[in-house]
């Protein structure tokens, strides 16, 4: 373990003889090392403060600071001296050839005691983020909780150390080299979630019954905003990997799936993809695709048209309760709609169904539960067309 | 760290294998600064129930034990042990079932340089006894489910057995564990299996996941297949026990009634369902350009009441198909199908695979081009192909059966006029029509259609001729 540590000595230099300057003799105190701060408040990378006491004496000290198999940025260590910075001033810092190390050279005025404050940046130690998440069996709420997972590979032990993140109470750790400790930070009770069915067009097949005996699943997902209300919204909440549960109403819980979210800032939502239902059908075909007001050149050749173009959705819920289900729809190009319907009703573009962007429509569908008589059905209709298409 | 580890081998009485969870509890000594120099070890809990929620969509279950600690007033240490086990480190949680408020489960450590170990830090505010319930993924235990359909010898009703067969190669003897299966697709990230192997649980900052240092199981695992195998064999299934089912957001939930302890490398296979008479259609059909040449046959039922069925989703499986011979309870094998799952009130249809007793056969009757267009140079530019199609289709069985056929045109521009014998036809999707036939044992029927195309600029009279 001695082989990898951070060390630090005051070195005198004794001018023995004048001329062989790179005569680095390591004497006197090894100042132990007092409050360290960790700090993981940037993800990308973790800053260390530590404070150590130099016995200086008046005149010029010359300070060692080795960090042999430590991954240290060399280019980011400071030092500030905190009792007399008037008095005690960082002359220069050198690097000796190959080596994990360098030397200040700090004038004094006096001889002191002095507390320095050295910080640096240090790889391979950071922290990871998980949640646990276990929702009620109504599935209106889950328990969140968020656990911190320190993981200390930089080659250095920290006894005890303040760990600091970008929120919340600094509180005490210690972690040792090749060490992950993993602990709980956050815990959030009864955080409301709107659990989501979602078709997109564009991902899954349309026609379930060509894919030999193959489910298609439609994803689910919880929505969770990070908000007051949601008893969050106090700050951020960092990307990591979720686990779901549900209570299964015996006392006990299942596992749902897992999905990872990245940052969810204050007032923004995230959407968790615990599994796939296959109790919800949808059956996309298109029933016409024909050219349509055919513009031609003096040859003859068509040069400009429109379409005539109809697709039906049908979807079956044979679940025993009701659904939502989100239905994504892709329509390329120039085009408009002649009429959108749902069960031969007419649906109203802002009112109904949304235009996401030019190309996508969003419908959202509610689905009443099964009954004895069979699954729940509605059919959606899309009757529309594509302008000025060139062959 | 070493005391510790000796410390755990002199108490391993219960197994010998090493191949178990090991659970030991430490009440620490709080010296300052040295946090593990006074370990004593006070007491080794073993589990007192077990739950198994065994996944098949994935290599995943999740498995709640329930200990008896003794705690000290103030900090303990718990130390867990997996090795050769496939628990994923990272899912490990502790809670207690009781003074809950006054046990802070601080943090759980990894230690350095020590593999397959995990040291809870306990802050306790009472001292005795207290259940505590850990839970964690593994991988290793998996189920599946299999059938056995067997047809009366009218093939009019079937006989419809369900199976669920668990399996454990997981590494860990689960004894009179609560079995529980789900079925169901969850959203899976890592396997489970992998995470296990993986050196370091949460791995190392900035390191991309393979990391392995274990062997993969690679022939341990045939070895095991086989065994598998012969057990399977040997066994038969006892009485057969209750599987309750329940649905839980988008799973369904089996849990097999009692205990049941399933040994590392050994499965079980339980009854499931066993529903008698349930009304079956056969099914036939033809489509070229799926099926090829032949005729495939279907066996068609719904999981709804009128089926005898309907409870519960039937979840994908393997299915063979016997039909029941005379009366002395002979079978014959008919065929088998792999099946997806099915939602409640959903139509099911199993294929059985190609037949030559019902027989399909268009024929192209007459071919002929009409209503030509030319352009201003005098090239063609439109025209209509006209296909006279003559469908025979001959049911060479002693039972009554149900065709469907289905021809694709390849183009949207088309029109059909029918004549001839056959129940009815439908419009699939935009160049796909579908016949639907029922015959009578030993009968024959054919039916003739003419099929109008439009190609080139005829296609813009299509919308006029097709009305």
């Amino acid at each position: 373990m001695n082989s990898r540590r951070i060390k630090l000595m005051i070195v005198i230099l004794l001018l023995l003889c004048s001329t062989i300057s790179q005569a680095r003799i390591k004497l006197v105190a090894l100042p132990e090392r007092a409050a360290t701060v960790i700090r993981l408040d940037n993800p990308t990378a973790t800053l260390i403060e530590e404070e150590r006491v130099l016995t200086l004496q008046k005149g010029l000290n010359k300070v060692d600071f080795s960090w042999k198999g430590v991954s240290i940025d060399a280019d980011s260590i400071r030092l500030r001296p905190l009792d007399h910075p008037d008095k005690v001033t960082l002359l220069s810092v050198s690097y000796p050839p190959n080596e994990a190390a360098l030397v200040w050279d700090i004038s004094s005025d006096s001889d002191y005691a002095e507390t320095v404050r050295i910080s640096y940046l240090l790889s391979n130690i950071d922290r990871l983020i998980t949640y646990k998440a276990i929702a009620d069996k109504a599935e209106t709420a889950v328990d969140l909780k968020s656990f911190l997972v320190l993981r200390n590979f930089s080659g250095e032990d920290f006894d005890k150390a303040r760990v600091l993140l970008d929120y919340g109470e600094a509180f005490e750790q210690g972690i040792d080299h090749e060490e992950t400790k993993r602990m709980l930070f956050l815990k959030a009770p009864s955080v409301p979630i709107t659990k989501v069915w979602k078709f997109d067009a564009a991902m899954l097949p349309w026609d379930p019954e060509k894919l030999e005996n193959r489910n298609v699943g439609i994803p689910v997902s919880y929505r969770i905003v990070n908000e007051a209300k949601s008893s969050l919204g106090e700050f951020a909440l960092w990307g990591g990997k979720t686990r779901l549960f549900q209570d299964d109403g015996h006392g006990s819980t299942i596992f749902l799936g897992e999905d990872v979210t990245d940052l969810v800032p204050v007032g923004e939502k995230t959407e968790l993809y615990i599994g796939d239902s296959r109790d919800i059908v949808v059956t996309q075909r298109k029933m016409a695709d024909n050219r349509v007001n055919l513009r031609k050149n003096n040859k003859g050749d068509v040069i400009l048209y429109d379409t005539d173009e109809i697709i039906t959705a049908k979807i079956e819920n044979f679940k025993d309760g009701p659904a939502v289900l989100t239905v994504i729809e892709h329509i390329p190009g120039q085009w408009d709609m002649e009429e959108c319907t749902l069960d031969n009703k007419a649906l109203k573009l802002g009112v109904d169904y949304k235009k996401k962007n030019a190309n996508i429509l969003e419908f959202e569908i509610e689905l009443p539960a099964r009954t004895d008589k069979g699954p729940a059905v509605k059919e959606l209709k899309m009757h529309y067309h594509c302008r000025n298409v060139r062959p | 760290m070493r005391k510790v580890d000796d410390r755990e081998q002199m108490t391993e009485e219960r197994s010998s294998k090493m191949k178990r969870i090991i659970l030991v509890l430490c009440i620490i000594v709080v010296m300052a600064g040295i946090s593990w120099a006074k370990v004593d070890l006070v007491t080794l809990p073993s589990r007192d129930t077990v739950q198994l929620t065994i996944y098949n969509s994935a290599d995943i279950t999740l498995v709640r034990e329930s200990r008896a600690l003794t705690l000290k007033d103030g900090e303990n240490k718990l130390q867990f042990s997996w090795a050769n086990t496939l628990i994923d480190p990272t899912s490990l949680e502790m809670l207690p079932k009781a003074s809950a408020d006054k046990i802070d489960v601080a943090d759980l450590t990894y230690p350095p340089r020590v593999r397959n170990l995990g040291l809870w830090n306990i802050k306790s505010g009472v001292s005795g006894k207290v259940p505590v319930e850990i839970t964690y993924l593994t991988s290793g235990l998996t189920w599946r489910a299999f059938y056995m359909g067997t047809l009366t010898e009218d093939e009019k009703t079937m006989r419809l057995q369900g199976y669920v067969r668990v399996t454990n190669n997981s590494g860990e003897d689960y004894e009179n564990a609560q079995t529980r299966l789900i079925v169901g697709k969850v959203h899976i990230l890592d396997e489970i299996a992998e995470l296990a192997r993986r050196q370091y649980p949460y791995g190392r900052p900035g390191e991309i996941m393979p990391a392995a240092g274990v062997p993969v199981r690679g022939l341990g695992r045939a070895k095991r297949e086989m065994e598998k195998l012969a057990y399977a064999l040997e066994e038969a299934p006892g009485a057969p026990k209750e599987v309750k089912k329940e649905g839980l957001s988008e799973y369904f939930l089996y849990t097999i009634e009692g205990t049941e302890t399933i040994a590392t490398g050994w499965s079980k296979r339980l009854l499931s369902f066993d529903v008698d008479e349930v009304p079956v259609v056969n099914l036939y059909k033809y489509e070229e350009e799926r099926y090829g040449p032949g005729v495939v046959r279907f066996l068609s039922f719904k999981n709804d009441k009128e089926h005898n069925l309907g409870d519960t989703p039937i979840p994908g499986g393997m299915l063979k198909v016997y039909r029941g011979i005379g009366d002395t309870g002979h079978l014959s094998y008919t065929g088998q199908s792999s099946f997806k799952y099915i939602p409640v009130n959903e139509d099911v249809e199993l294929n059985l695979g190609p037949v030559a007793n019902v027989v399909v056969e268009p024929k192209l009757m007459d071919y002929k081009t009409e209503n030509y267009r030319f352009d201003h140079r005098g090239n063609i530019s439109g025209w209509d192909e006209m296909y006279t199609f003559k469908i025979e289709v001959r049911n060479t069985r002693e039972l009554g059966v149900k065709v469907e056929i289905q021809r694709n045109f390849n183009t949207q521009y088309w029109k059909l006029e029918k004549s001839g014998n056959f129940d009815g036809y439908e419009k699939v999707d935009l160049d796909t029509a579908k016949f639907t036939l029922n015959l009578e044992p030993r009968s024959n029927k054919e039916f003739e259609y003419v099929l109008t195309t439009y190609h080139g600029v005829r296609q813009e009279d299509w919308g006029r001729a097709s009305q």
